[in-house]
């Protein structure tokens, strides 16, 4: 069981206290009514499904009700950084190998 | 008028489970006011707004409480806390709280659907370890901490009192289930719900 | 008769005698003993069959890697399958019999039923029980029989068991030297510790050692640090506890058994308990396990490992044999044979494997005037039911193949060291990869993936001070790491220990035969794996560890091959012309040792399997005999029925109460979400399809609520409840997920809009008055607001009090009729319920519950999200684009997808009402919809009922369902045919089939 941390709260919380709402940093095009239908299905339907580093946003159901960042490797489960959703990540694919020798994966 | 009232657990006050003395003893309080505030804990106006009327200020920092009298207030979230008070109160803490505060805020009234239980005794430790993953031991979770995590099957909010005993507060649609779960993992050492009768 | 017990020594009470059977027949241990040991002790020979060739199997083992003597424990509901009983600990009148050499029904019964097939030769269940499919229920059946599986019990488990979760700075597994050194010096560095061992005792290999520490015998020590660890507040020992399982994030599974050893049920206690521990930090101290050596005949009873025989000899005074011949690789075991002979039984002789073993030990044997047999090697056991002799024979220069005659040593026991493997189970579990050590012949740890180390055997140290020296070590660092700053030194633990040679690999004895014409040499015992199944399997083309373990089913029993793993492997390499590292192992996962089912599901069962949500005004239905319908978690009145009434009878009856009269139903479970913020109505704007932004306060709307992809997710009326201040009534099962979906956009894409939601659906019980009546019997209770359809129109809601209470009453209806829905705090909901049923009773007021709430709304057509929607269905497919505003300026959730040419098809599946050609077939819900019945299969599927009932109101069922094109199909005729066999016909008709104007809510 993965163990998260809330930026909010300020810990780590076991998995069961999560849901997990999909991939972050999707932003909702500003006028929808200008898209071509395929360029309005990208963004309803196509996701980067990472093998390794990914960025994904967790709803803390059971604490806080709020939404946050994850940057989580897809391989190892390994969470790397919790961010919040106004915030950019810290790590991203190509940085991978610094990040994982760092100590604490979730210092925020 | 107050035949009117039950509490969530009312069918259960007596209720007991083990053999022998219970070393759990699980109190519903009377009704209580439950308030629920959200506000911008960065508006130093919104914050003395809220101090003016009950008497401390909603505490910023993650997962603590503070109170002052008869009122207590818990920090739910970044912008979200429960104030607890007398019933007797509730009408007139919550009127105020809308005149004195101006701007983003709400004020919602949520005492119909939670209630407030105090556990104590000596299987108080290890019935919480049953019930829920988060870490209830002192070095972690002194007094005046108080958490809302993920509750047998359910979710509670849960503090730690100055006198050493936990104090919970549950959805009431949950309760009966609670109040079961708790019963029953309190079985090894004796449990009891006592009501704190009407008010 | 224990013939086998020596006179004196072991850790047993020789004065407390424990009477069990086995297999039916009676005997007597000690307290104390293992039932392995209480059975050595008896001389019992043979415990089990083997799974495949039913030839007789013994006791190898001491320990969880036993794979032979496996057995099932009690009878009828208090009964165990599938136990080692090297595990299991005698107490009086235990029963116990063979469960065959076949294991257990575990985790997944779809995985055992797989590979049950594989008998004889590798793949024999592919080559054999392939064709025909439908036989294999057939072969099923045989194989199941033939494999002697343990019984599962069939009645219901009458013990209790529960789940406990920890948290602590450092969990270490293992209480040997290893795990006691490193809690001790974690404990003492101010860690909370938590140390697990699956035995009764701790000490692991040092409850049967001759060693010293600090100049005392083991125990001493080890009863040291138990009063050290046992007198700290932060330290939880944990015996009789097997670490099984190591998760993500430091997350361990312990299973401890609390009451095993003291009868087979104890009603009333916790059986056993399922600790979930998250460690800050982990040491593995797991030890090692023997590694048996694979020669012709190695499984006859008699044969054991060499460590077996000297713990079952020191641990519990039990000699398993009388002459023995110890054939190993290495120097270690020879301590078998010196302890062999200070218990004064024969040692025949000690046949090295190495050309010329010079060792400490080998020097203290030779002492003691054991002959010892240097470049030899035992090819074969002899016997039929219990080993009578060895074949021994000299290696050649290379150890590849026998260079002589064998010649026979007489002996009854075989004891059998091939060097130790480590315990790598749980650290394979984080993912690390297991690393092979050629110095010493094994698998060792790999590098960690999660905050664990190994330390000890476990990670191959084989001396006690370099277990005791790394115990040490590991503890300090994972308290160091876990955040404790309290620097503590290295304790310094005393060894006098002489150095040892090296060992010899040595994974397939070689025989005067090839493997294949030998007699047979098994590398699993659990599942008859042979040393030539797994040269045939190469032969046949497998070369990948992972499908040579499927094919042959090596390590797939519940003993995971923790005996057998590394030769079978080490064989497929030499096959394939590779070495072990490339060849590689295959992982070990979760449960180390089998888990009960019980300990899994802990209190999560029967009443408290799942959350039962009751509204206040729950024990008044149960006084009035409803039945209850789940919705959800929740626990909603289905119907009431009075005495002597059907389901049917019960609901026409209340469907008609409502239309004639009055009825009264229990809304308290719908999501009530309290929306208040300036930005507000304009956040409503965007989540509903209709507009929301000019709503008046005492008003109510009732808004769609889409996905993203324009799909139906939520309906519900929204009151205006003051300036910026609103309530939303959603669904009783979507009430969490819609309020996950405001929070979500809220707070991700529009977190500029100020607006705040809070739940409050368990704040309100609400009670709905409806039927031409609700009007009179509000009025009853209620004397503060007028009334009046022109005072109080319908879509308005009221502050009122009701029954003395303050209320909120809203004037929205889901039966078509004239509604009052009463809300109170729902601590008065009983109360208010009450005076409203008294108020009532003159109009004969009904209680209805969710079934004639389905029925009503389908006579008016109003859709059930989630029933007559499945997340595929539009607003335009469920005929209500009268709630979808074009107008507004933003485009609100889901609007953009509505243009999508997919949504534009014609052929889309679209609500419809259908009504039977005889009124009083009522269509299952379900049902396919056809054109035409008699076309050849495939038959083009039209679409599918959604909901259907009988309408006592209209005298006719009812059907709502989705047809292709439906909307501009009134009156044509469609066709469902059911499993039955009949075929139903019906007319699609409006969805609207009663008060289709809508009149008679608005009175």
């Amino acid at each position: 069981m993965l163990h998260i941390y809330c930026p909010f709260c300020r810990e780590e919380r076991d998995e069961e206290e999560f849901s997990y709402a999909g991939e972050a940093h999707i932003q909702r095009p500003l006028d929808p009514e200008s898209l071509s239908d395929e360029e309005w299905g990208d963004y309803l339907f196509f996701r980067t499904n990472a093998k390794g580093i990914h960025h994904e946003m967790w709803y803390h159901i059971a604490g806080c009700r709020r939404y946050f960042n994850v940057t989580r490797d897809t391989l190892s489960y390994q969470i790397l950084e919790s961010y919040l959703i106004s915030q950019q990540p810290g790590v991203r694919a190509k940085q991978t190998a610094s990040a994982e020798q760092g100590e604490q994966p979730n210092a925020n | 008028m107050s035949s009117s009232i039950e509490t969530p657990l009312h069918y259960f006050h007596g209720q007991q489970t083990g053999s022998g003395d219970a070393q759990v003893t699980i109190f519903e309080s009377p009704l209580c006011g439950h308030l629920n505030l959200r506000g911008n804990p960065q508006d130093e106006q919104f914050l003395e707004g809220v101090e003016s009327v009950v008497g401390v200020k909603p505490p910023t920092t993650a997962g603590s409480c503070a109170s002052s009298g008869d009122i207590s207030i818990y920090w739910l979230g970044p912008d979200e806390w429960l104030l607890l008070l007398p019933e007797s109160r509730r009408a007139e803490v919550e009127s105020e709280l809308r005149n004195k505060l101006s701007g983003h805020f709400s004020v919602v009234d949520v005492s119909g659907g939670q209630t407030l239980l105090n556990v104590r005794g000596d299987g108080v430790a290890d019935m919480l370890k049953k019930s829920a993953s988060y870490d209830f031991h002192s070095n972690n979770f002194p007094a005046g901490r108080c958490v809302q995590t993920h509750f047998a099957k359910a979710t509670a909010l849960v503090s730690k009192k100055d006198d050493g005993s936990f104090d919970l507060v549950i959805r009431r649609s949950f309760a009966d289930y609670l109040a079961s779960w708790l019963l029953d993992a309190g079985e090894e050492f004796g449990c009891r719900v006592v009501g704190g009768g009407e008010v | 008769m224990q013939t086998n017990r020596v006179a004196s020594g072991g850790r047993i009470n020789r004065g407390n005698a424990v009477n069990f059977t086995f297999n039916g027949k009676a005997y007597q241990g000690f307290a104390g003993d293992t039932l392995a040991a209480a059975l050595l002790a008896n001389g019992v020979d043979i415990v089990g069959r083997s799974f495949k060739y039913g030839r007789p199997r013994g006791i190898v083992g001491h320990g969880a890697e036993e794979p032979n003597a496996i057995v099932q424990l009690g009878s009828g509901a208090q009964t165990v399958p599938n136990l080692r009983a090297t595990q299991v600990e005698l107490y009086e009148g235990l029963e116990a019999h063979s469960v065959g050499g076949w294991p257990s029904v575990d985790f997944d019964v779809r995985e055992v039923l797989g590979f049950m097939g594989k008998m004889m030769p590798p793949g024999f269940y592919y080559k054999t029980f392939m064709r025909p499919q439908n036989l294999w229920h057939f072969y099923e059946r045989w194989i199941r029989k033939a494999a002697g599986l343990g019984k599962a019990p069939l009645e219901s488990d009458p013990d209790c068991y529960d789940k406990l979760n920890q948290n602590c700075d450092v969990l270490v597994v293992g209480a040997g030297p290893a795990g006691l050194a490193a809690a001790s010096a974690a404990a003492r560095a101010g860690a909370r510790v938590i140390i697990a061992d699956e035995q009764q005792e701790f000490g692991g290999s040092l409850l049967a050692s001759q060693q010293q520490i600090d100049g005392q015998p083991a125990m001493s020590w080890v009863d040291e640090r138990l009063a050290e660890l046992g007198n700290n507040d932060n330290v939880m020992l944990l015996p009789r506890s097997t670490v099984f399982g190591y998760y993500d994030h430091n997350f361990l599974g312990i299973l401890e058994r609390r009451t095993d050893h003291l009868g087979i049920s104890s009603p009333g206690q916790v059986r056993q308990r399922m600790h979930r521990v998250r460690a800050k930090q982990v040491v593995l101290a797991t030890g090692a396990i023997e590694r048996p050596l694979v020669f012709a005949n190695n499984d006859l009873p008699g044969v054991m490992m060499a460590s077996s025989v000297s713990t079952y000899l020191n641990r519990y005074g039990v000699a398993a044999g009388n002459n023995l011949v110890l054939f190993t690789t290495n120097d270690n075991a020879y301590q078998t044979a010196i302890d062999w002979h200070k218990a004064g039984r024969k040692v025949v002789k000690i046949v090295d494997s190495r050309p010329e073993p010079t060792g400490a030990l080998v020097n203290t044997a030779r002492e003691f005037g054991i002959d010892v047999m240097a470049g030899h090697v035992v090819v074969e056991a002899k016997g039929r039911r219990r080993v009578k002799g060895a074949m021994v024979a000299p290696l050649n220069d290379n150890a590849s193949a026998v260079a002589g005659a064998a010649i026979r040593l007489d002996c009854d026991l075989l004891a059998c060291s091939g060097g130790w493997s480590p315990a790598i189970h749980l650290s394979s579990h984080t993912g690390a990869k297991p690393q092979w050590n050629d110095e010493l012949v094994g698998f060792v740890p790999g590098e960690s993936k999660q905050q664990e180390r190994s330390a000890g055997s476990a990670k191959g140290a084989y001396s006690l001070a370099g277990c005791l020296q790394q115990g040490d070590e590991a503890g300090r660092e994972a308290a160091r790491k876990a955040g404790l700053d309290g620097e503590s030194t290295a304790a310094s633990y005393q060894v006098d220990e002489q150095p040892q040679q090296p060992q010899q690999a040595m994974f397939l004895v070689p025989h005067a035969k090839s493997t294949s014409r030998a007699p047979v040499q098994f590398v699993d015992f659990q599942l008859d794996v042979t040393a030539a199944a797994i040269e045939l399997a190469a032969r046949e083309g497998y070369e990948s560890v992972e499908h040579v373990k499927r094919y042959t089913a090596m390590g797939f029993g519940t003993d995971q091959g923790k005996l057998g793993n590394i030769n079978g492997m080490a064989i497929l390499a030499r096959a394939l012309g590779r070495g072990i590292p490339e060849t590689g192992t295959t992982i070990f996962r979760p449960s180390y040792t089998p888990t009960t089912f019980g300990a899994i599901a802990g209190r999560d069962v029967a009443d408290l399997f799942d959350p039962e949500r009751y509204t206040a005004m729950q024990r008044w239905h149960q006084q009035q005999g409803a039945e209850f319908e789940n919705v959800g978690q929740w626990k909603r009145p289905w119907y009431y029925p009075k005495p002597g009434e059907t389901m049917h009878d019960a609901v026409n009856r209340e469907c008609l109460a409502v239309r004639n009269s009055v009825g009264m139903l229990d809304a308290s479970t719908l999501g009530k979400i309290d929306i208040q913020g300036p930005d507000a109505g304009e956040f409503l704007n965007r989540m509903y399809t209709n507009a929301y932004a000019k709503l008046a306060p005492g008003k109510c709307r009732y808004g769609l609520m889409l996905k993203e992809d324009g799909m139906i997710f939520d309906d519900g009326v929204t009151a205006c409840l003051g300036p910026n201040h609103y309530l939303m009534f959603t669904t009783t099962g979507g009430a969490a997920a819609v309020l996950a979906w405001l929070e979500l956009w809220q707070q991700t894409e529009w977190p500029e809009l100020q607006v705040y939601f809070t739940s409050v659906t368990d704040h309100w019980a609400t009670a709905t008055v409806t039927g031409p009546n609700a009007r009179k019997v509000i009025e009853k209770v209620c004397d503060d607001i007028d009334l009046s359809n022109e005072a109080f129109p319908f879509m308005d809601w009221r502050d009122a009090t009701v029954a003395g209470v303050s209320a909120r009453i809203f004037r929205i209806s889901f039966t078509g009729e004239l509604s009052l829905e009463v809300n109170v705090p729902a601590h008065h909901g009983r109360y208010v319920w009450e005076k409203l049923v008294e108020a009532g009773e003159e109009f004969g007021i009904t209680p209805y519950g969710t079934e004639t709430m389905h029925v009503l709304r389908a006579e008016k057509g109003f859709i059930i999200v989630g029933q007559d929607t499945d997340g595929s269905m539009t607003p335009a497919d469920m005929g209500m684009n009268w709630v979808v505003s074009q107008k507004k300026e933003f485009s609100f959730i889901g609007k953009r997808s509505l243009s999508r040419s997919d949504m534009l098809r014609e052929d889309r599946k679209q609500l419809v009402g259908l009504k039977t050609r005889d009124p009083q077939d009522v269509l299952p819900e379900g049902a396919q919809i056809v054109n035409q019945p008699e076309h050849a299969p495939p038959v083009p599927m039209q679409g599918h009922v959604t909901s259907s009932y009988y309408s006592a109101n209209l005298g006719h069922s009812i059907a709502l369902a989705v047809v292709k094109g439906g909307h501009k199909r009134m009156g044509e005729t469609v066709y469902c045919p059911l499993a039955d066999g009949r075929v139903i016909e019906a007319e699609i008709v409006s969805s609207i089939f009663y008060d289709p104007k809508g009149e008679r809510q608005n009175v």
